[in-house]
């Protein structure tokens, strides 16, 4: 009976502790959703012209709605603000004037609801940003926090292999010992031992291993053996890789990253290597394909304003003042040599290949680093390999058709077309 | 049936000289001394183990601290803003006008890097020449003017605007003249701001001065049909040509639409519809268009007008007063000869002279009025406006300032401080003159006495346009913004002109906005976009009307005979001075480009020189390369002698062009000016001389002569016909009268698979002028290095395709001067009567490649596409390659020609080499190279193809010298399809392949060279 009742204790606390939890995180997830929908508006219809903490076409709305309270008022003008302007509203007409009687878009197409997710969204966030101001001690403790954790690990994992070491140690002298002690036992003195130990002490000790060491024929062959083939295999390694910089990733005078932009924003990587699909080069991009977001997109950051000051752009006022503009010299990290002729749209646009096929998980990569040897090699084995995909394209008709009479059957591969002949890369 | 006809490149062939015999054992002229080494105090002195062990232990310490080095880190820079237009790696076009001929300007990155023809173009409808294809080489000279000066310093271009114009307004007001020489100047804007100028300052003056012109020719046609223009000729309508001394096909007006017109009465195919131009020549010293000719006539210059009245009397059946025979029966044959074949060919006739006498051209437009060559071959109502210079408006610009008239001087595209005939008088007068302002790119000899250096832009740099011949207007447009602080010349004279308008580009649009555009049917901004992607507007022609010459000739034939007479003086020389085909009138002469392009004809490179005929020169006991003094016209030179075949006896031949004193590090000093050869004699320039003294001077001055290097060691290459034997047989000559020889039966060698495309080549010998445009061209396009005239002495020079000039006897008429073996020619005494081909040679791209199956690292390969590839990278500089090539077109760098001190003046400085193409790789010291059949440009063509999904058309790939070709004379393309020009071509009877008995299977076919001889001698 007692155990019942105390299984029952048990069971209803566990059932009234998660109803608490779900209602308390259900209540938490309500209010959230105001503000999520709230910004995802915010973010498709406003950021044109608007910044929560800037002014930009139009006044920053962060300080704009914390000095604003009259929500009917806010939802009347962001919904129309042309009747207000028609119906000269004091307030309207003062912000109207303010902005150089810039028109703001009507957007009747949203709900007052719609209009007050969005006005907590942005007082919401108006919010953290200003908390994060005030408290910037708390960031840089969160940053170092995350960095701690992987220090620690690789510290933890010296420790174990040190104290792996010394057990090691310790059981060898253990087991020496022993053996010692076996000996004596059976009275089976070891001469030279005895020597050693009289006089001299340690150091005499110390020569006596050594030379019974290299007394061990079998042990100082072995550690040979083991030393050339190291050294061997060593050298034989690093002479192949004389000049191959697979992994090279140099510091870039911008913290660009491709994980942000190809992985999580999922921009396509033509978008900025324009070349990729009609020249030889994939080129950098210039900076006003930066600029096509980065005019509205994270100004504040110090690395974006890099671009800025290169443009010689003034966030500001918005203005470029071209006498003030300097190039931004990126380290180059993918470097064929000028005799080896590479083009990009050949492989790009024609082979159909994958950006990630040669650079690899580019996606992924918050600094960019060289995926691919980039040796003839390695472009020899992929041309030996790759089958050309002449489907679709009226020039491989006649040439396939050419090859199929040679080789039945066979796979064409791009050196079959003779894409491993000197001639095709060296002139 | 093989011709026996002997084929030598030069005497020192023809003789077998042992130098020669020395030197062309082996295919470097220079080894390596390495025996010297062995011999010497290398291997046998004391120490020879501590030494090379010494020596192993510096090099390999150094090898290993030299190894030592940190990879390059390389920066990647981006455009700050990208123009729209540029791919980075993918080249623009844009249209301009190079001397009023349409051409394509190819640039990448924004800048220009190549100049191609625009097949449009009327005159050579894509072909361009040498010069033109160098010219893009001077944009990035070093040497132009950086910065305009005051008195030799630099000076800001607002100080300089208020400096003339503060001149300008007090020379006007002191009611002194104005004088604007310019070159030629035919394009409308710039006309136009002239005239702008001349109203502003009406004591002003335009002056047209052409350092080479045609003034004898626009005079006689103002005399005969009072209309004083440069006709435009038509050699394409013409069957009949006679040309005394005009050299039409390498310098004579317009040289690439001649070559154009007159190869399509010669070409393969006019030959198949059994058709071919006849062309006698007769002049005194061996020039381009006297090699093609299908007769050639050595005259000296004092014969020639006598030989014109024989020639008029002949065609007219008249006798006028004073006319004689020509002393030299067999000339006077000939023209008896030639009148007949006139007369024959009556209304497709046609005589041309390159004489710049008035009578002279007079006479030649009374022999082409009966002719009935007005209206057909020569357009007197359509003419060029190529050459308007006029020599007596020079001359008496020269008095007016010795005394003192003239304030003001403005020197445009004119240098005559180094081309004026008296340079020395002029100089002596340009002092009297207050100020003096040059618009030239370079301190040119002219510039160097003006107060103000203005420098103009390149062309490349510049807006306008061009009006060369009636009805056709093209336009220049900029490819790169101005490299230096240099201002077009127009947009100076706008502002000092103080124009309403302020900048010269409004202007032109302004321009061609008023009625150019009209004319070719565009209005608006749309007109002139669409111009500015055509290039150009041709109106329809107007007809072409008869004249009729009708003046008394009594008078001209008297002063033609006076001014023979004045030309003979005793046994004296006579002297002749001509344009050589690549350095023309010299302005382009700090082009190494140029100055390291061989003479078509002498084959010289780096220099002018005195051509005599080699009876003369044995006579005089010279040998070649001695430096004579030549005293003509109270002026003198000192230049080496070069045996000339074809030269006629009696006479010495000297190019203008050369002995720039102030034209650059490249062009300075090269050769010796002959401008100053010239005389003022009945209103115009004479281009020849009574030589009053002339003998050695002890120097000797080897010349560096291409002619001789690359030899076949007497193997025949030529093949060639009679027109005769031609329509017989159209197989004549080629060695395939029969079947084609199959020297394949027997191989060691396995076939090489080519399923797809097999690139090949077809060049008519007939259509080949030889006028080396194609090597410049081949030049451009792939990065071949300049080595100077030091390294071509020693017969290393790069160029990838060379044009071999190979001279025979003639074995007709003459039956006991037909030459066949070796032991006859010592029997001759007359040299002047020889016969020319050209034939181009380049990589033959064998199948069965001599120079692969030696290279020990398999660096040179062949490919699936019928190529004969060259890895530099692979190479290791056995040469071994070079030695077994029984064509001689491989070359080897001896120097790191990008990066060596010694060729700084030619391609080594970061400048200049802007230029280079960026889909070709500069080659490195110790590497072999050779023609690669502009593989870039196959690559390319297949990728367009391919990403336009389409198969690829034929004659899509053009290569570098075929498109340069104003001839045609190079067809290249896939032989694996039937249906392609260069499969029909290599079809032709005519084709054959040089030295095919070694069963190299060379991928290039020639078509044997025809000659119309008359029915008298064939």
């Amino acid at each position: 009976m007692r155990s019942f009742s105390f299984i029952f204790k048990q069971f209803s606390r566990s059932v009234l502790l998660i109803v608490g939890f779900a209602f308390l995180g259900l209540s938490a997830a309500y209010a959230q959703t105001d503000a999520a929908k709230g910004e995802t508006i915010f973010k498709s219809k406003c950021t044109a012209c608007h910044k929560i903490d800037q002014i930009m076409t139009g006044p920053a709305l962060g300080p704009q709605l914390t000095e604003e309270t009259d929500d009917k008022y806010l939802i009347k003008w962001i919904q129309n603000n042309q009747a207000l302007i028609a119906a000269k509203n004091p307030k309207a007409l003062a912000i109207f004037n303010k902005f150089e009687q810039k028109a703001m878009t009507t957007f009747t197409d949203l709900s007052d609801a719609d209009v007050s997710n969005v006005i907590t969204y942005i007082r919401a966030d108006w919010k953290t940003i200003q908390d994060a101001k005030n408290n910037p001690a708390n960031n840089a403790g969160a940053v170092k926090a995350e960095e701690g954790p992987s220090g620690l690990v690789i510290w933890g994992l010296v420790g174990v292999i040190v104290i792996a070491f010394i057990v090691i140690l310790v059981l060898n002298k253990v087991v020496g010992t022993l053996e010692r002690l076996l000996l004596k036992n059976k009275d089976l003195v070891i001469e030279e031992e005895a020597i050693a130990v009289d006089e001299h002490g340690v150091a005499v000790d110390k020569n006596v291993l050594l030379k019974k060491i290299l007394k061990n024929k079998k042990l100082v062959f072995f550690i040979l053996l083991c030393g050339t083939i190291a050294m061997g295999s060593w050298g034989w390694v690093s002479l192949w890789n004389t000049n191959v910089h697979t992994g090279y990733q140099p510091v870039q005078p911008i913290k660009y990253s491709h994980e942000l932009h190809a992985g999580t924003m999922k921009i396509d990587c033509q978008y900025c290597h324009s070349g990729a699909y009609k020249s030889k080069n994939a080129s950098i991009p210039s900076l006003n394909v930066c600029m096509n977001c980065h005019k509205v997109v994270k100004t504040e950051s110090p690395e974006i304003h890099k671009i800025y000051d290169a443009l010689g752009y003034d966030p500001k006022t918005q203005k470029y003042d071209s006498t003030a503009a300097k190039p931004i010299q990126w380290v180059r990290i993918h470097n064929l040599p000028d005799l080896a002729y590479f083009n990009h749209s050949q492989h790009v646009k024609v082979g159909g290949i994958k950006c990630q096929t040669c650079h690899g998980p580019i996606q992924t990569m918050k600094e960019v680093y060289q995926y691919s040897p980039l040796t003839m090699k390695w472009c020899i084995q992929c041309h030996k390999r790759t089958e050309v995909n002449g489907k679709g394209n009226a020039y491989y008709d006649s040439i396939l058709a050419a090859h199929d009479k040679i080789k039945k059957g066979e796979k064409v591969t791009a050196a079959v077309l003779g894409g491993i002949e000197c001639g095709k890369c060296h002139y | 049936m093989d011709s026996n006809k002997k084929y030598w490149k030069g005497l020192e062939e023809l003789n077998k000289t042992p130098e020669f015999v020395e030197k062309n054992k082996n295919e470097f002229a220079e080894p390596i001394p390495i025996e010297e080494v062995l011999s010497g105090s290398g291997l046998s002195a004391k120490t020879p183990r501590r030494d090379f062990l010494k020596a192993l232990g510096f090099g390999v310490g150094a090898v290993t601290l030299a190894a030592c080095q940190k990879v390059p880190v390389h920066k990647s820079i981006p455009y700050l803003i990208k123009p729209e237009e540029v791919t980075p790696g993918v080249a623009n076009y844009y249209s301009s006008t190079y001397e009023g001929q349409a051409i394509l300007v190819k640039t990448r990155e924004g800048r220009p890097i190549k100049v191609e023809g625009n097949p449009n173009d009327v005159f050579a409808k894509g072909g361009l020449s040498a010069q033109a294809q160098a010219s893009v080489l001077d944009l990035y000279d070093v040497n132009r003017t950086k910065d305009p000066k005051i008195d030799g310093s630099d000076a800001a271009w607002p100080e300089v605007d208020a400096f003339v114009l503060r001149e300008l307004a007090a020379i006007a007001a002191g009611g002194k003249g104005i004088r604007i020489v310019t070159s030629t100047i035919h394009s409308p804007s710039t006309l136009a701001v002239i005239a702008d100028f001349v109203a502003k300052y009406p004591t002003a003056k335009h002056i047209n001065y052409d350092a080479v012109s045609y003034t004898g020719i626009i005079q006689a046609n103002q005399n005969s049909f009072g209309k004083a223009a440069l006709p435009h000729y038509n050699f394409d309508k013409a069957e009949v040509i006679v040309s005394f001394g005009a050299d039409f096909l390498g310098s004579w007006i317009s040289p690439e639409e001649f070559t154009r017109q007159y190869v399509s009465n010669r070409n393969s195919k006019s030959l198949e519809s059994k058709k071919m131009s006849r062309h006698i020549q007769f002049e005194a010293g061996m020039s381009l268009t006297g090699t093609n000719a299908d007769n050639r006539y050595p005259i000296k210059p004092s014969e020639e007008g006598v030989a014109l009245l024989s020639l008029y009397n002949a065609v007219a059946g008249t006798s006028l007063a004073g006319s004689k025979k020509l002393s030299n029966k067999a000339i006077d044959n000939a023209i008896t000869l030639a009148a007949k074949e006139l007369v024959a060919a009556k209304g497709k006739a046609l005589v041309v002279a390159g004489s710049n006498d008035v009578a002279t051209q007079t006479l030649v437009n009374a022999i082409n009025s009966l002719l009935g060559s007005y209206g057909s071959t020569i357009d007197l109502d359509n003419p060029s406006k190529q050459f308007a210079g006029n020599d007596q408006d020079f001359v008496a610009f020269v008095n007016e300032l010795t005394r003192g008239e003239v304030g003001a001087v403005l020197f445009l595209n004119a240098n005559p401080a180094y081309d004026y005939f008296k340079a020395k008088d002029f100089t002596d007068a340009l002092k009297k003159v207050r100020l003096k302002i040059s618009f030239s790119d370079h301190d040119d000899e002219t510039a160097l006495l003006s107060n103000v250096i203005a420098p103009n832009h390149h062309y490349l740099e510049s807006w306008g346009d061009a009006n060369a011949v009636e009805g056709y207007y093209t336009v220049v447009q900029p490819t790169i913004n101005p490299v230096y602080n240099t201002r077009q010349a127009e947009q100076s004279l706008l502002v000092w002109s103080e124009s309403p308008v302020k900048d010269y580009y409004t202007y032109v649009r302004n321009t061609w906005d008023k009625g150019l555009l009209a004319k070719g049917g565009l209005s608006g901004q749309k007109g002139w976009e669409e111009l500015l992607q055509k290039g150009m507007i041709k109106t329809a022609p107007l007809a072409a009307g008869t004249y009729t010459f009708g003046h008394e000739l009594n008078a001209v034939a008297q002063t033609i005979l006076d001014h023979s007479a004045s030309l003979v003086s005793g046994d004296n020389f006579e002297l002749q001075v001509y344009q050589s085909v690549a350095m023309g009138d010299g302005k382009r002469a700090n082009n190494p480009w140029l100055q390291e392009l061989p003479d078509p004809v002498s084959k010289v490179t780096w220099d002018n020189f005195a051509a005599m005929s080699l009876s003369d020169i044995k006579k005089l006991g010279y040998e070649e390369g001695d430096v004579i003094k030549i005293e003509a016209n109270g002026y003198s030179v000192e230049v080496p002698v070069l045996a000339q075949p074809g030269q006629a006896q009696g006479t010495i031949s000297v190019a203008v062009g050369y002995g720039r004193v102030s034209a650059g590090p490249v062009g300075n000093n090269v050769g010796k000016n002959a401008f100053p050869f010239y005389s003022f004699r009945n209103g115009t320039l004479q281009t020849t001389a009574v030589i009053t003294k002339f003998g050695k001077t002890g120097i000797i001055s080897p010349l560096a002569q291409t002619q001789t290097h690359h030899s076949y060691e007497g193997r025949s290459v030529i093949r060639e016909a009679s027109f005769t034997a031609y329509k017989k047989n159209p197989a004549a000559g080629s060695g395939n009268e029969g079947e084609h020889k199959d020297y394949n039966k027997t191989s060691l060698w396995d076939d090489h698979d080519r399923p797809v495309y097999d690139w090949v080549m077809a060049i008519d010998l007939n259509a080949c002028t030889g006028c080396g445009a194609c090597v410049v061209a081949c030049s451009a396009e792939n990065n071949i290095p300049v080595v100077g005239k030091d390294e071509v002495k020693r017969r290393r020079e790069m160029h990838w395709i060379r044009i071999d000039r190979y001279y025979s006897f003639n074995d007709h008429g003459n039956s006991e001067e037909a030459v066949t073996k070796e032991k006859e020619i010592a029997k001759l005494t007359n040299f002047d009567n020889v016969s020319v081909v050209h034939q181009p040679m380049l990589c033959q791209h064998c199948d069965h490649a001599p120079c692969e199956t030696v290279c020990p690292v398999l660096a040179t390969v062949h490919s699936s596409e019928g190529l004969n590839q060259m890895a530099y990278n692979r190479c290791i500089g056995t040469r071994y390659c070079a030695n077994n090539c029984p064509y001689k077109v491989r070359r080897f760098n001896w120097f790191n020609y990008w990066n060596d001190s010694r060729f700084d003046n030619y391609l080594n400085n970061e400048h200049t080499q802007l230029v280079l193409n960026p889909d070709v790789t500069t080659r490195f010291r110790g590497v072999m190279e050779k023609c690669s059949m502009c593989v870039q440009r196959i690559q390319a063509g297949k990728l367009k193809a391919k990403m336009e999904k389409r198969p690829l058309k034929d004659g899509e790939i053009k290569v570098a010298c075929q498109q340069t070709c104003s001839a045609n004379a190079i067809v290249f393309g896939n032989r694996n399809d039937k249906n392609s020009e260069v499969y029909k071509a290599l079809q032709s009877e005519r084709t054959y392949y040089v030295l095919e008995e070694l069963n190299v299977q060379p991928g290039i076919g020639y078509q044997v060279k025809v000659r119309n001889l008359s029915e008298l001698e064939a």
